[in-house]
This record gives C-alpha cells, structure tokens and sequence, in this order.
C-alpha cells in the first residue's frame, strides 16, 4: 500500500522520501540530546568528584600526627565530605612565615605561640573567630580577645608544664636527692628548628614557682627586663640544677638530645637519668615513660623544694583561621566542638579545655586525671608558656640563648643584653596578659 | 506494501510482483533486473541493517532492492565513520593526552626532585667544613632552586603537593641557618656539635626530615609518571576496538563498492575507494605516532625509574627530552582525527548520495 493518496505513479519526486527523512531527524536529534546529557553528566560527576580541600598546617608529626589524623582528620572528611591537605612540621614557625610571605598561607593553622598569632593579626593575617567560636566554651585566658575586640584562636589542645617525671617507685626522698645532681636529671634540648625550647621551659617555670605569676607576667609582657635579678637568679637556677658548662659528657648530651629521647636513659640499667622536667605530652609520646608507668610531682617541690606550686605554666596548641572559605569554616566549627575536642583528647596527646568536654574518662589513670583537673582547677592560677606568648623573634633568640648557656653559662650577661636589645624593638606585638586571673 | 519511508521506486505497487523501472533522470545506469534482490554474501551483509533507523522492511522477494540495499550501506558506511572517528579520537587522546603532562611536568618534577636530594646529600657533606664554605651556599642555591622548578609545574600533587613543596624549602632555610651556625663555633667545641646534630636531624630524621619529604613527593610523582605512561587494560580494549572498527570500515567500503559494481554501470565509485585511503591511511599514521610516542614514554618511565647518580641527572634530563621530543605535535594531532572522520562521512555521503538519489524519483 502507499503511503500517499494518488498512488505511487503520480508521486512527485522527492515527496515519498520526505516521511522516510523523518525518523532519521528524531534520530539524530535524540542522539545529539543524549551526547549533550551524556556530556553535561559528566562534567557534573566530574565537578562533584572534586571534593573540596582545606589546607591545614600544625606542629604535630610522627604518632602525634598519626592521632590526629584518625581522631580528628578522618572523622571530619567523612562527615563533610571535604578533603583535609595537613603538613606537620616542628619548623612550622618558619614554614607558615615563608607561605604568608609567598602570599599562599594555609587556610587554618594550629600554632603554640599566642605571640606569633597575635602578630599575625596585628597584621591582618588571622580572621575573628567570634561567629564561628562560641568562647565560652574556653574561657577567656585560652580565647583571648585582642586590643581590637576580637577573638583570632582558640585551643584543640592544652598540656601543663610546671611537672617534673618520674618513675612509679621512686620514693619522695629519693627524687628530692636526685633533684641536686644533674646527671639525674633527662635533659633534650634538641628539637629540629625550634631546638632549645625544652631549655626556655625551665627557665620559665622557675621564674614563676619562684616569684609567682606577677612577676612572671610582667617579664612575658616585656615589661620586666631580662637583666633583672628575678630573671637573672632563674637562669642560674636553671645552670646549677642541670650543671650547665659542668661535665662536658653531661652537656653534650643535654645539647645533642633531640626532647622526645630525652627520657629513654630511664629504662636503662643502672638508670641513665630518673627525672625530667617536661609537659605533660610527653607521658604519651615517649615510651620510656610509658615503660617506666611515669608520675609526676608538682614541679615546685623538686625545683625549689617549695611544698606547692604558686602557679601553673600552661602551653596549648591554638586553631587561627587565614582563609575563610566554606571549608575552613566548617573545620574550624568542628575543631572547635566538643565532639572533635573529645576524640583528639581521648588519643591522650594532650587535654581538651573545652567545659562540654568531662576533664576525665573513666578508665583514664590517676596521673592523668589529675593533670585534666589541675588544667581545669578554677581556683589554680594558669600562666601562658611565656616564650610562646613572646614575638617570635624573642622567642626565637630565648631558645638559641638557652642552648648557648647550657654550654657556656659565662655568656649569661652577654645573652641578657642581647635579649634585653632585642624586646625593645619597635614593633614587636606583645600580649597583655598571659595568666588567667590577675596576679 | 507500505510505505511511507524507505520504499524503493521500483517496489512501490501494491503488489511489488513487478519491478518497476528505475527512477529515472538516467535510467541507462541501473536495469531492472539489477535492482532485484541479491542472493548470497551481499544480501546476508545487509540483514543486520535492514532495521537501522530509516531503512524501512526490506521489500518482498521479487521486489527491487536496490535502494534499500543503497540505504542500508549508506548508513552503515556513516555510522562506521562516525564510530571509527570517535574510537580512533578517544584511542588516542587516551595514550598523547598523558605525553604533554609527562614532558612538561611530571618527568620534570621528578628529576627536580632528584637533583633537590643530590644537592641537599652534597651539602650535608659540605657543612662539616671547619668553616663556612662557597660549595655549601652553591648547593643550598642548587636545591632551592630544584624546588622552585619542582613547585612550577602546576601538576605536582596538586595544592597539597605545593604546601609540601613550601614546607620543605622552608625546612631547607632552616637547615641552612642551623649549618651556618654550627660553623661559626670554635671546631671541637660542643656548640659546634650540637647545631650540626640539630641540622642534620632537620635533614635526615625520618618520616619528617627533609629528605624523607623529598622522597615521599617523588614517590607521588613517580606514581603520576607511571599513571601517564602505562597502557592499561581500558587502552587495549579501545584500540581493539578502534582497530575492529577500522577493519569493519574497510569492509564494509569494499563489499560497497562491489554491490555498486554488479549493480551499476560504473566500475569504482572514487569517492569511496578515497574513503578507503583515507580511513587505512589515517589509521596507520595514528597507530605509527602512537606507537612512536608510547616506545618514547615507556623509555621515559625506565629511566626514571632507575636510580640516577647526581652527576648523571643533567644527562637523564637531556634524554628524556629526546625520548619526548615530537610528542608535543603528535598530540596535537588529535584534531585531525576529527576532521578525517568529518571528511570520512562527507566522501562516504557524497559517494553513495547520487545512487541514492536515483531512487528518490519515480516516473510519472
């Protein structure tokens, strides 16, 4: 049958293949539909395939690292579905410096000096938390609002300082002796970049069991000069406890000691050295003390043989936003949760401040929640580590200090004026307080 | 017999008993009992198509042929062009796509990388002078500007493989400084010592000191290497498939251009016989340049995966150049992959076009 009325002998030419042209047309026209959907689907697979990414840069490597990642990084990455680039290093300081310089920062940044921050947002660097970080959650001595009214960190983590180790079993007499012998004592100074900084800590924490947190407060604000006799009697200190420029084979080895091996002589037999005044991350970072079932005592009493510790000097690991993206934001509200606080506390790398966070868990052994309690004690008063709190570049020319007088603690007067030079530079950012309640 | 698409010009009575004469502007070209349906090869060639969109039921026996058999290789030849062009492109973006990036990036950054650690090993050795020396500066200056090429190359990790790269040049200041200060103090003395360690702990110490940074980057960089220059399972099975559908091509071109012979007068159709130069040629240059440029990126891996001492990296430089010397325009191409099909489909149209066109008229 035709198609067409008439009859195919009076067909005009070309009309029969008109309707034959038509299926070909729909064809084509649904093939050129399907590529472009084909095409769009995958350029939209393609853009949702890239997961967005936060840049994020801390001092945490080796296992510290490893915890965080899975504690904390991991979770988080699951969860927003966003990719977490992390760079750990101990040269951080210099790191984040050359990036901020080279204009490419990372978008958050964990850092332990408050005075390195608050350059940084001096300059304009560090964005204010206030809408992301409700700061009751910490306190106003861990989120510090600046002379500007804003709050630029807050803290992921806090450990305590003013502690001496020991081993379990070793008696309140035995340890008050050892305290007087400088082999005794497990001594790293060695830290990478930021070698000498386990030195600056001594210094710091004798200064404030000596002449409390008035005085110490004063000298991290730089308002107390280095050459002063409470600064200049902590050095000493600090030179006849450890026996610096004493017996070179002591020294060498206090100097070479990277920190984290510093207490491995304290599984030795006989035993290398039996105490180690050092914060409280290191019971969890260091096997020795783990070997040892390590225990502390308020740093006061073996130090000074005061029978208690005037204050506690306090370090902490505070989150700083550069880059406000959508992504930064969402890790800077997780970080800044109870929840991520809790799991990175749990790995026992250090303690959460977080008041939604228990001090404690259950199972957690009494030294440990005796530190969480002690970092959590109202009624103690808790002074910033003040090199941290310092402008890098004295913090910086302290810890080369410490190194240059453990071997020849005859250069004291020389380091002093140096010092002293330095933290009267124009344009050094210094914090206005560094203890939570007024001395 | 129906027909509103498809029906030749000679099958379009009701009853088809009888063919009808050719349609006919020239009608000396075709003779009726040429448009009968063929028995044998290429009857059973076209049933396949016979359902191809358009073609319409192959008229009853007895009836013409002709113009569905025209039909169906018409569209068969322009989908196997269409296909060929398609799997040919893909086939060989597939391989080239990955020899721009391999030349400009990636192979570079691994020697970078390299000569970042024969640099930094060199000035370890230099930084135990008893006093500060130009050879240390220089290569303190060699590494950092390894680095500098290395973070360059946009394709090195990524944003992540850049923070690293920023992280180790700053590290490299820092090792620097601490060597400077190790070779100031009086030689023997425990100053000395001690900023030596600290240096040497910044460089070696494992999992974060320099040179394990360096080496976990080249390690990235390697395995992006071996991701450009393999030729996986996904590229066998295109060319396999490109190479089936060249072959079909030129089948289908040859069982084509003898259906038109026994049907019509003329003895070659030049329209598809240069159809038929131009798919085997254009085949065989591509398999020729990819052939030449795989050889070139398996002899690039090789020798990037092979350890090279720090004296023999410029050399290793200057022959991975030669080995990707030309990549660049065979991957360019690309391109004309698609505009030989584009001319493929016009010959293969244009060839089969005028016989078709034959059917569309009937007489009045």
């Amino acid at each position: 049958m035709n198609a067409r009325p008439g009859g195919s002998a009076t067909a005009a030419p070309g009309t029969r293949s008109r309707p034959s042209r038509r299926p070909v047309r729909i064809v084509t026209v649904v093939a050129s539909c399907l590529a472009l959907l084909a095409a769009a689907v995958m350029v939209g697979v393609r853009a949702l395939g890239q997961e967005p990414t936060v840049t994020l840069l801390a001092n945490w490597t080796g296992e510290d690292e490893d915890n965080f990642r899975k504690a904390v990084v991991e979770p988080f990455e699951r969860k927003y579905r966003i990719h977490v680039d992390y760079q750990g290093s101990n040269a951080e300081s210099q790191v984040l410096g050359a990036d901020v310089e080279a204009g490419t920062p990372p978008d958050v940044v964990v850092l332990t000096g408050p005075g390195e921050l608050a350059e940084y947002a001096r300059q304009k660097h560090l964005l204010p938390l206030e809408d992301l970080v409700d700061q009751a959650h910490f306190g106003p001595s861990w989120a510090m609002p600046l002379a500007d009214g804003h709050v630029y960190w807050f803290p992921l983590k806090a450990d305590l300082k003013s502690i001496v180790w020991y081993p379990a079993g070793v008696g309140e007499q035995e340890r008050q002796q050892a305290a007087h012998r400088p082999a005794a004592w497990c001594v790293g100074m060695g830290s990478g970049a930021t070698s000498g900084w386990p030195g600056t800590d001594w210094i710091e924490d004798i200064l404030l069991q000596r002449y409390g947190p008035g005085v110490y407060e004063q000298w991290a604000r730089g308002a107390l000069p280095w050459r002063s006799k409470q600064v200049r009697t902590a050095w000493t200190t600090w030179r006849d406890l450890v026996g610096a420029g004493g017996d070179p084979d002591l020294v060498r080895r206090a100097l070479k000691t990277p920190y984290e091996a510093a207490s491995r002589p304290v599984t030795a037999s006989p035993r290398g050295c039996t105490l180690e005044h050092q914060a409280s991350f290191i019971r969890g970072r260091q096997h020795a003390w783990k070997d040892a079932d390590g225990r502390y005592d308020p740093s006061a009493r073996l130090l000074l043989g005061a029978p208690a510790n005037r204050a506690w000097e306090v370090s902490g690991d505070l989150v700083a936003l550069l880059h406000a993206t959508p992504a930064a934001r969402k890790l800077i509200r997780y970080l800044a949760s109870a929840d991520a606080q809790r799991a990175w506390s749990a790995q026992q790398s250090g303690f959460s401040v977080h008041t939604g966070v228990p001090p404690a868990g259950g199972t957690d052994p009494d030294w440990r929640r005796s530190l969480a309690l002690t970092l959590r004690d109202r009624r103690a008063v808790h002074c910033f580590d003040a090199s941290d709190a310092m402008p890098p570049a004295v913090r910086d020319a302290f810890a080369e200090a410490a190194i240059e007088f453990l071997a020849h603690p005859g250069h004291l007067d020389d380091l002093l004026h140096s010092l002293d030079t330095l933290g009267r530079t124009p344009g050094l950012t210094w914090l206005p307080s560094v203890c939570d309640r007024a001395p | 017999m129906t027909n509103g698409r498809g029906t030749t010009p000679g099958t379009g009575s009701a009853t088809g008993a009888q063919p009808a004469a050719p349609p006919s502007p020239r009608p000396a070209r075709a003779r009726p009992a040429d448009r009968r349906a063929l028995g044998g090869a290429p009857r059973r060639l076209a049933r396949p198509w016979v359902r191809l969109p358009g073609t319409g039921p192959r008229p009853a026996d007895g009836g013409s042929t002709t113009a569905h058999d025209l039909t169906v290789r018409h569209r068969l030849l322009l989908a196997l062009s269409a296909l060929l062009a398609l799997s040919l492109f893909v086939s060989y973006q597939g391989v080239h796509g990955d020899a721009n990036p391999l030349r400009t990036s990636s192979a570079p950054a691994v020697l970078s990388l390299d000569t970042a650690l024969y640099a930094l090993g060199q000035a370890e050795r230099d930084a135990g002078a008893p006093a500060p020396t130009s050879d240390f500066q220089k290569q303190i200056s060699v590494a950092a500007q390894s680095l500098s090429a290395a973070a360059a190359d946009d394709d090195v990790g990524g944003p992540a493989g850049r923070q690293a790269l920023q992280t180790i040049a700053g590290l490299i200041t820092v090792y620097a400084v601490k060597v400077q200060k190790s070779q100031l103090q009086p030689d023997g003395s425990l100053l000395r010592e001690a900023y030596r360690s600290y240096a040497t702990s910044i460089l070696t110490e494992k999992g974060t000191g320099i040179q394990d940074r360096l080496k976990a980057l080249q390690r990235q960089q390697r395995a992006a290497v071996h991701r450009q220059t393999s030729f996986g399972p996904l590229l066998w099975l295109a060319w396999s498939i490109t190479l089936l559908l060249a072959l079909a091509l030129c089948a289908a071109l040859l069982e084509t251009q003898l259906f038109l012979r026994r049907r019509f007068r003329r003895r070659y159709n030049r329209r598809l016989l240069a159809a038929l130069a131009l798919s085997a040629a254009g085949v065989a240059t591509a398999v020729v340049f990819t052939v030449w440029t795989q050889r070139g990126m398996a002899d690039t891996r090789q020798l990037l995966d092979s350890p090279l001492p720090g004296r023999l990296i410029p050399v290793a430089g200057r022959d991975t150049a030669s080995y990707l010397a030309h990549t660049g325009f065979r991957a360019s191409a690309a391109v004309w992959i698609l505009i030989g099909g584009v001319l493929l489909m016009a010959l293969a149209e244009t060839g089969l076009r005028r016989h078709i066109d034959d059917y569309r008229f009937r007489p009045r």
